[in-house]
């Protein structure tokens, strides 16, 4: 159950930013909502990037959970994306090192033992431009949605969910 | 006449734009680097606790904040009077010499290096950090990431947590280190050394080996005579934790060194109405535009200004890298000091310059036998009512300055980041590759998104940071427009 087994749920995103602290709050959410499992650990980053890459290592399952912004996008709705999709979420970058796909493709030619399934739940922002540490109506009503999706996924794999 | 616009920011958040004006007869009349506005810094602050602020203001930037941690921290000490013992300062330092050697070692690698390891020209989609690993092997990728493993274990170790560190307090610092620990510490910071020395040579062949990379970091594109500041210690040589500013001017001479405290006597920000983002200046010469030369109020706070403002560096092998950094370029000591460099690409050695530097005080630190000290916190007594706090972020001079009532509640917060000291320098940088590469409408396209890139990537700008959020990915706009504003082409990079 260990080792191979493991999933990695990771929050990205600016706490202090409005709805850019969206997956922040999601994996908040989750870490009440799923029993403490040996085998699932959840955390929260503020930079992607290599340092994304870096946090998975190890995982055979990741899920990611940020903010973006699309254009003409409605605040609040839901994508499920895959690493080599083309959309770029708000974090899963960083201007001061690397794309996530490079980082990715980084990490795998130096032979780490990175997940073989990542999916990224991205939640379309309504304001990333105010300090705040509360989100906007249609982003703070998405959240219940991604994180009853992600317990389906996980129980779907089997998983344990409360 | 067209107008010209570059968006180098990022799509995801519209931030940062560059707006290039043609005269007439399609030259460059005239650039805007446009930062946008985040709002509601101070007010989010307003009336909560100063303490927290370690904690807030280490959460504005994703890629910094460690140096936002320990500003806000040497501001809390003069908040509340209160000076920390000496072996909670040695903590602090060698914490931070970690951060500097994973955050320099890391923009070489994935951001700086490429430029020179791949060629400027080389397409954007190879200069990155795989690139480098594609060219010069698979060993050098492993080993940034173990620098990079090794030193954020020291970070988690020493700060308390592996990306928002928790362990600077008012007075000292939350842990002591055990004498295992330290050990630890020592060794790692061998390694740094190691390393460091090692992508000093690996940059001496790759670009003082290759007169072309010389002949473009010397090239006037990315030459700016401006004032240079930085931290120095008591016998002015460079420190990034603590000392006094020190501001000399073009020619190398000491134009002002004063007490971060005294900050607001000397630096003045200019507001133009076309960004929101403020452009910082020597008060004492005033604000002259965007120019350089001994008369213009212009400074540059970096790797590279850092090198010139100090007289040498206190480690050995970082201070034979100095002499030879200055003699390389010719330059000559006066009054016991080295003239300083203006090439703004060399920032880059300066930066590895410093990597070494950093490694080396790392050792220094870890070895002191009062490392280990458990005597880590004075307890604060009093509130002052007023703190500034100052150290050297990887990307420049950061300063940061609460006010609060007597119950040490915020009522006031300013914050002086290393990026916006060098907005106005970027802002030249800028003007002068559109200079060179747009000439009677004819604009060389590819030519001056790189050149445009390499301007940026040399000061490593964290807008998030300057503008107190985070950053996306940094994808390039250029819109062409005429005096009418109308947009005659549009060159993308994503």
């Amino acid at each position: 159950m260990k080792g191979l087994m493991a999933t990695i749920i990771i929050g990205i995103g600016n706490p202090v930013l409005t709805d850019d602290s969206v997956g922040i709050k999601v994996v908040r959410a989750l870490a009440e909502r799923l029993p403490a499992q040996k085998d699932t650990v959840i955390r929260e980053l503020s930079a992607g990037g290599l340092r994304l890459m870096e946090a998975l290592e190890g995982f055979e399952r990741a899920i990611i959970i940020d903010a973006i912004v699309t254009e003409g996008g409605e605040a609040g709705s839901v994508y499920r994306l895959t690493p080599s999709g083309l959309m770029q979420t708000r974090n899963t970058c960083s201007t001061h090192d690397a794309n996530f796909v490079d980082a990715l493709e980084l990490g795998r030619s130096l032979g780490l033992l990175l997940p073989r399934e990542i999916g990224i739940w991205a939640i379309e922002a309504g304001d990333v431009r105010t300090f705040s540490e509360e989100l906007t109506g249609p982003v703070r009503a998405a959240v219940p949605r991604v994180v009853e999706a992600v317990v389906r996924r996980l129980n779907e794999s089997g998983r344990q969910a409360a | 006449m067209k107008r010209i616009s570059i968006n180098p920011i990022t799509r995801l958040e519209g931030h940062g734009t560059i707006e290039i004006l043609l005269d007439e007869q399609g030259n460059v009349a005239n650039t805007y680097f446009q930062v946008p506005e985040l709002r509601g810094f101070e007010q989010f602050c307003v009336a909560r606790r100063a303490e927290d602020m370690p904690e807030i203001t280490s959460r504005i930037c994703g890629v910094c904040p460690e140096a936002h941690h320990m500003a806000a921290v040497k501001a809390l000490d003069k908040l509340f009077a209160v000076e920390p013992p000496s072996a909670a300062k040695k903590l602090r330092e060698l914490f931070y010499m970690a951060f500097f050697v994973t955050d320099h070692t890391t923009h070489f690698y994935a951001l700086g290096g490429p430029d020179f390891i791949l060629g400027p020209d080389a397409p954007p989609a190879e200069r990155n950090i795989l690139g480098v690993v594609r060219k010069v092997g698979l060993e050098i990728g492993k080993q940034v990431m173990e620098c990079r493993a090794r030193n954020h274990h020291v970070i988690e170790m020493l700060g308390g947590r592996a990306i928002h560190p928790t362990a600077g307090v008012p007075g000292g610092w939350s842990k002591s280190l055990s004498e295992e620990a330290g050990a630890e510490v020592q060794a790692i910071a061998e390694k740094n050394i190691e390393f460091a020395l090692f992508t000093l040579q690996l940059f001496d062949k790759l670009v003082l080996g290759n007169s072309a990379y010389l002949d473009l970091v010397t090239s006037e594109v990315y030459l700016h005579r401006t004032y240079s500041m930085g931290t120095v210690d008591e016998n002015n040589r460079l420190n990034f934790y603590d000392g006094k500013i020190r501001v000399v001017d073009p020619d190398g001479h000491e134009f002002l060194k004063y007490d971060a405290s005294e900050y607001a006597s000397h630096i003045a920000e200019r507001v133009e109405p076309w960004t929101y983002l403020k452009f910082p200046y020597l008060k004492k010469l005033g604000w002259k535009g965007f120019t350089d030369g001994s008369e213009s109020g212009v400074y540059a706070a970096t790797p590279l200004a850092r090198l010139n403002v100090c007289d040498g560096l206190t480690t050995s092998r970082a201070q034979e890298h100095f002499e030879r950094f200055y003699q390389t370029f010719g330059s000559r000591k006066v009054n016991g000091r080295f003239q300083p460099v203006h090439y703004r690409l060399a920032t880059h050695w300066a930066r590895l310059i410093e990597l070494l530097y950093a490694a080396e005080r790392m050792k220094e630190l870890a070895m002191d036998p009062e490392i280990t000290s458990p005597e880590v916190r004075n307890i604060p007594q009093r509130v002052a009512g007023e703190g500034i706090g100052c150290v050297e972020a990887p990307r420049g001079t950061l300063t940061h300055h609460y006010v609060t009532d007597e119950n040490a509640i915020l009522k006031r917060v300013n914050l002086v980041v290393g990026t916006t000291n060098n907005y106005a320098a970027m802002s030249m940088s800028i003007k002068r590759v559109a200079e060179k590469l747009i000439h009677g409408h004819a604009v060389i396209e590819e030519g001056l998104l790189n050149r445009v890139e390499m301007a940026f990537r040399l000061y490593d700008p964290c807008l998030s940071c300057a503008t107190h959020s985070l950053p996306g990915s940094m994808p390039l706009i250029v819109n062409i427009r005429n005096l009418r504003g109308e947009v005659l082409k549009s060159l993308r990079r994503d």
